[in-house]
């Protein structure tokens, strides 16, 4: 299961406590005109993982910013599995990796297999099981080596 | 080279995946969780989760029905999660239609969480409730809403906390 679980899960609660005390101060079990709330007109926290669109519809600067995150991606480390137990299955695909697998390792010693985490880091540079983000500057370096 | 309309699992990995948690679901659910086995089995795209309200809770005694839907970019896009059925809890957090507003479930999403995570999430959510209440705009949100809550852009109010 998920390494992340715990962190996560915490965060959840003290996001949701959070927000209690806030929602407190005003009396909301009565059915009155709806409270300002303008869902729409808040801050947004996209581009998300949820977005997406086809090629065709992609302004050139996206197009250019995929093509930057391909190149950052490529630059991330692979190998072939090793049997390494300290990371024994890919959490993407829930499958404990084989001796032909292959890998690739975020800067957090995370490992995947690559078709799984390419997929993912198109959408999100962050590694999945901590949330670190991959670290566009640490990817220099490696080029460098 | 990986080329741009990816990002889903193909269908056999997506397949496996789903039948692999419905298993450890149905194996070791975490107290109080129930998963319509059969159901899923039929449809591995849509589920049925049962949630028994926590003892020593605002919600003990009270049970509860949860839908999963998965795309076929599931895990890299997160599952459509509601509560259905006559009961649906009253919580600052659940919106009288079903939506929920937890942030794992849009922006925090993960391919490391799973349906378990999910269900431990909302578990704890409502555990940690301390007086039942509707959302301030549930009246509001329920008549403007998508059906889809992901379609929703949930605004999580205690980011600046
Ligand atoms: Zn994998
Ligand atoms: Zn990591």
């Amino acid at each position: 299961m998920g390494n992340c679980l715990k962190g996560s899960s915490a965060d959840d609660i003290s996001l949701l406590r959070g927000s209690e005390s806030t929602a407190d101060s005003s009396s909301s079990d009565q059915l009155g005109p709806p409270p300002p709330y303008r869902v729409e007109s808040l801050p947004v926290y996209y581009p998300s993982p949820n977005i997406s669109r086809p090629v065709t519809q992609l302004t050139e600067e996206e197009q250019v910013k995929i093509a930057k995150r391909l190149g950052l991606i490529q630059h991330l480390p692979t190998g072939i599995y090793d049997g390494c137990k300290k990371n024994r299955e890919c959490v993407i695909c829930m499958v404990e990796f084989q001796m032909e697998d292959c890998v690739r390792y975020l800067p957090c010693m995370h490992t995947y297999h690559v078709k799984c985490i390419d997929d993912w880091l198109m959408r999100s540079f962050t590694c999945p099981s901590c949330m670190e983000p991959v670290d566009a500057a640490l990817l220099t370096s490696y080029e460098t080596n | 080279m990986q080329s741009l309309k990816a990002g889903h699992l193909d269908a056999s990995r997506w397949e496996r995946r789903l039948q692999k948690e419905l298993m450890s679901l149905m194996k070791e659910p975490p107290p109080g969780v129930e998963v319509d086995g059969d159901q899923a089995e039929q449809n591995l795209s849509l589920w049925t989760v049962h949630m028994k309200g926590a003892e020593g809770t605002l919600y003990e005694g009270e049970s509860f029905q949860l839908q999963f839907k998965f795309s076929p970019k599931y895990p890299f896009d997160s599952p459509e999660v509601t509560f259905i059925g006559s009961n649906i809890p009253v919580h600052p957090h659940v919106y009288s239609n079903g939506h929920i507003c937890l942030s794992i479930l849009t922006d925090d999403w993960s391919p490391a969480l799973s349906v378990q995570s999910v269900c431990l999430s909302i578990v704890s959510m409502l555990s940690s409730c301390k007086e039942k209440k509707r959302p301030p705009d549930n009246s509001f949100y329920v008549k403007t809403c998508n059906k889809n809550p992901k379609k929703t852009k949930w605004w999580y109010h205690d980011d600046s906390v």
